[in-house]
């Protein structure tokens, strides 16, 4: 049987006021609500900016992709950027064809999306252009 | 589905047994219980079994018959059924003696030739063993004194005790006696359920006594004076389980050489509510019209034939006639019937029963009684309630149309057929659901005043705190909570229908309860209090509207009901918003999501079942596969289908596409259906130029987000539009999508065309 958590666990590493949230290899509804869960607390202890990497995700379903827009929801309130990194093609054209690209931005890799939120200075809060591979 | 390597038909005696005893299924428990009383040891003086109708005890006891008999050096075993054919009691008691007698030779001779073509007494008594021809010799004559006699008394009871006379010179029996309802019909000064009370009772010789549920107790009352039936044991007789009615209809399709498939056993099973008496019936009216059963059409004009001139037909004709021989009562019986039937609750009151039947109340009671002890009505003092057993019902309505109306035949034929037909869907639906359904009124029976931890009925708690965490995680978080709820001991649970039938056009039986019960000790006004609970049907977290919805409808209830003091409880699948929980909050009210119920359940009892079973063949081009749902199987079709698409050198980029329609058409049949085995079926098929991917899945359509709930709600409302997108995604990714509906269950079919 197989089972996400055992292949490839959600796990999360802060770099400043970022936090990094790692995707496990198959984005569905339990990585997904962890993937959430992560976000939640990183928020909820000071982060200011969220990126979500998706460097391990082989696939993604729909449920995955809906609990993101909860993500997203969740950043949006609590005013901080999100970016999506490492997304592969199969989840780059789910985000697309679902709509998550207009409401956060998507990174090459970790390194880019921590870029781009630095150069944002995530301490004033300001939005971010979505959509786009940096 | 073939059935041939499965059951070897293996040959067995059969005396009084109808059907082959390797067909008789489910009631293994119930044989060995009547077998059991065989030995003069056995601490059982009897058997009283209570039969619901159809359920097939008249077999189960020549079914037992047929074993007893096979036990030499055992007691000797002696079935008598009551018919309704008979008119005085002295007739009875006469038959009775000489079968007793033709029975009991028979196995001590070991000639089972004797018990369906039975010599006369006087011959029984030179075939008789020669140990036992002197009281046989001496019991015939007392007999023929006493009938000659014209002391109804005296015979009854030299005939009946015949048995314990027996016994007491060393030929011992066990004595079965079936249709005991029948007794009230006999003509006669005997109290002949009194007597038969009496003598297996007091004799030294085990006697089951079998009759309708309704009735049994009733002949065999005994007045003012009870009888007790001290050492008796008692069998309920009911339809088969669901897995043996199963059972029963595969085993019957291969010996009667019909083919069915799993769905149109699933479908008989339900039509009959596992009655064996008409499954059989069925099952040998599909052999005789050498039909195959493989779709639910074909079901159904079997049915419809058997309904309006087949076995099953004749059944009800007969009961009726059991109600009532007057040709012209009955007439005027079934248009009774048949109008409350069509009433608001099936309910009629007894008063207006009077005035159209024209009958006295000396003629009228007797009649209601005969419906109520045959479960057509059940007769409550002042009302008729008609039965809600579906095939009765629908034989009502044929002959009504026939016999009151005068339709045409084929008008009745075309109608019922097309009725029937459209109705199977919906059984099926309704059997889904119902499996599918947490089942509440168990779990509220099972809370005696436990403790729990409060997540466990607070949703937006236990999603605070436990929503991503592992299960062994969860288990430790509930085990070190020190916030309890004490539970009620609930006295009684049942089905918020059986309370406020309202209900039933709002949500399935199974899926509201009532459980009255004290939430602390001692018995007393202040602690009594009815828990009220609902499963709502969600996809996603149950939003406020449809959850206020949900608690208006149990305060409804209970105010309806007069409850004094009553709690609320919903349970959606996924949980509520935090809309919907604040205003939960605001109504004093528990909330769980289905994982909740289930640690709730596993900490009350920790019992789980699973099943799995077999699958097919392929062709050179053609795969085949079959995945169990949920645990993200839709990964290993994922990964197959990938390896199937590479053959065709598809491109990186529609691989991707493809691998990501089947995970949503996979994960569509797993959320979208109430299927019965749980199990997805693929079948990936290579063309030349494309790729045909089929995914099939058995259940229900549940409806889609655009529609509203079974349970009333506006699925729309609660998606807020993040789910159901499956199908979109699908058409998106591939080429051609067709999706459709099929007897018992869903197809998709998705092709991608390979683009050089």
């Amino acid at each position: 049987m197989i089972d996400s958590h055992d292949r490839s666990p959600v796990r999360s590493e802060r770099s400043g006021d970022i936090a990094v949230i790692y995707a496990s290899d198959y984005l569905n509804k339990l990585s997904g609500e962890r993937i959430e869960r992560e976000c939640r607390v990183a928020l909820g202890a000071g982060c200011r900016a969220l990126v979500v990497d998706f460097k391990n995700t082989g696939l993604v379903n729909s449920i995955g992709v809906s609990i993101m827009l909860g993500v997203i929801d969740a950043a949006e309130r609590a005013h901080a950027p999100l970016v999506f990194s490492n997304v592969n093609d199969q989840a780059a054209q789910l985000f697309e064809i679902l709509g998550l690209t207009l409401h956060a931005a998507l990174a090459a890799d970790e390194h880019a999306a921590l870029q781009m939120l630095s150069e944002l200075n995530v301490s004033e809060r300001y939005p971010i252009p979505v959509g786009k591979h940096t | 589905m073939s059935t041939e390597n499965i059951f070897k038909a293996t040959p067995a005696r059969r005396i009084l047994g109808r059907i082959a005893p390797e067909n008789f299924i489910g009631r293994s428990e119930h044989l060995r219980e009547i077998t059991a009383l065989a030995p003069s040891t056995s601490p059982r003086r009897g058997l009283l079994v209570h039969a619901a109708p159809a359920a097939g005890a008249s077999e189960l006891l020549r079914q037992a018959y047929d074993k007893l008999f096979q036990q030499r050096g055992l007691a000797s075993p002696i079935y008598f059924a009551f018919t309704r054919h008979e008119q005085t009691i002295a007739a009875a008691a006469r038959r009775f003696l000489h079968t007793f007698l033709s029975q009991l030779v028979a196995h001590r001779r070991g000639d089972a030739s004797f018990v369906n073509a039975p010599p006369s007494l006087r011959d029984l008594i030179d075939l008789a063993d020669p140990s036992d021809y002197e009281w046989v010799e001496r019991l015939v004559m007392t007999y023929e004194r006493a009938r000659e006699g014209g002391d109804e008394l005296a015979l009854v009871r030299l005939c009946f005790s015949a048995p314990v006379l027996a016994a007491s010179r060393g030929a011992r029996s066990v004595v079965m006696l079936d249709e005991i309802q029948n007794v009230e019909k006999l003509r006669g000064e005997v109290e002949l359920g009194n007597e038969i009370a009496h003598v297996s009772m007091h004799g030294d010789v085990p006697f089951v006594l079998c009759g309708l549920r309704r009735g049994l107790l009733d002949e065999l009352s005994g007045g003012n004076a009870p009888h007790r039936f001290d050492g008796f044991g008692t069998i309920h007789l009911e339809g088969l389980k669901e897995a043996d009615a199963r059972t029963l209809v595969e085993r019957l399709a291969f010996t009667e050489r019909v083919a069915i498939n799993d769905e149109t056993r699933d479908l008989i099973v339900q039509l009959f509510g596992g009655s064996p008496f008409y499954i059989a019936s069925f099952m040998y009216a599909a052999h005789l019209d050498n039909v195959s059963l493989t779709s639910f059409l074909e079901c159904q004009k079997i049915y419809v034939d058997e309904l309006l001139g087949g076995r099953i037909n004749r059944r009800f004709n007969s009961l009726l006639e059991e109600v009532t021989p007057s040709l012209t009562i009955r007439r005027a019986l079934i248009r009774l019937l048949y109008d409350a039937a069509t009433n608001a609750g099936g309910k009629s009151p007894v008063e207006a029963w009077r005035r159209r039947l024209e009958l006295e109340p000396d003629e009228l009671y007797p009649l209601m009684f005969a419906l109520h002890v045959r479960e057509l009505a059940s007769f409550n003092a002042t009302f008729m309630e008609i039965g809600t057993e579906s095939l009765w019902r629908d034989y009502l309505r044929a002959s009504y149309r026939l016999q009151v109306a005068a339709d045409p035949r084929a008008l009745v034929v075309a109608d019922t057929l097309v009725e029937t037909l459209k109705r199977a869907p919906q059984t099926m639906a309704r059997h889904y659901r119902r499996a599918a359904a947490l089942n509440l009124r168990e779990l509220l029976a099972r809370f005696d005043a436990q403790r729990v931890a409060a997540s466990l009925l607070h949703y937006d708690r236990f999603s605070r705190i436990y929503r991503g965490v592992e299960a062994e995680e969860i288990e430790l978080g509930l085990d070190a909570e020190t916030d309890l709820i004490r539970l009620p001991q609930v006295v009684h649970a049942a089905s918020c229908a059986s309370f406020h039938p309202p209900m039933l056009h709002v949500c399935d039986e199974e899926r509201c309860a009532v459980a009255h019960g004290f939430d602390a000790m001692p018995y007393t006004d202040a602690n009594e209090i009815v828990w009220l609970t609902a499963e709502i049907d969600s996809k996603l977290e149950a939003g406020r509207a449809v959850t206020e919805v949900w608690c208006d409808r149990l305060v409804q209830v209970g105010h309806s009901c007069g409850f004094k003091r009553f709690k609320l409880w919903l349970v959606a699948p996924e949980g509520f918003s935090a809309e919907a929980s604040e205003l939960l909050s605001e109504r004093d009210a528990f909330s769980s999501s289905r994982r909740q119920l289930e640690l709730l359940t596993a900490r009350l009892s920790p019992e789980a079942t699973d099943a799995r079973a077999g699958t097919e063949t392929e062709a050179p081009d053609e795969f085949e596969m079959v995945i169990p749902m949920g645990s993200d199987t839709e990964l290993i079709a994922a990964h197959t289908v990938e390896q199937i698409a590479r053959r065709l050198d598809f491109p990186a980029e529609a691989i991707n596409q493809i691998k990501t329609a089947l995970i949503e058409a996979c994960i569509n049949a797993a959320e979208h259906s109430l299927s019965p085995d749980r199990k997805i079926y693929q079948r990936f098929r290579l063309e030349s130029d494309k790729l045909v991917v089929t995914v099939s899945s058995r259940g229900i359509i549940v409806p889609s987000p655009t529609n509203a709930g079974t349970n009333g709600n506006d699925a729309r409302e609660e998606n807020n539009g993040r789910r159901g997108w499956g199908l979109k995604l699908i058409r998106t990714l591939m080429d051609e999508v067709e999706f459709e509906r099929v007897d018992d269950g869903t197809r998709l079919r998705m092709t991608k065309y390979l683009r050089r």
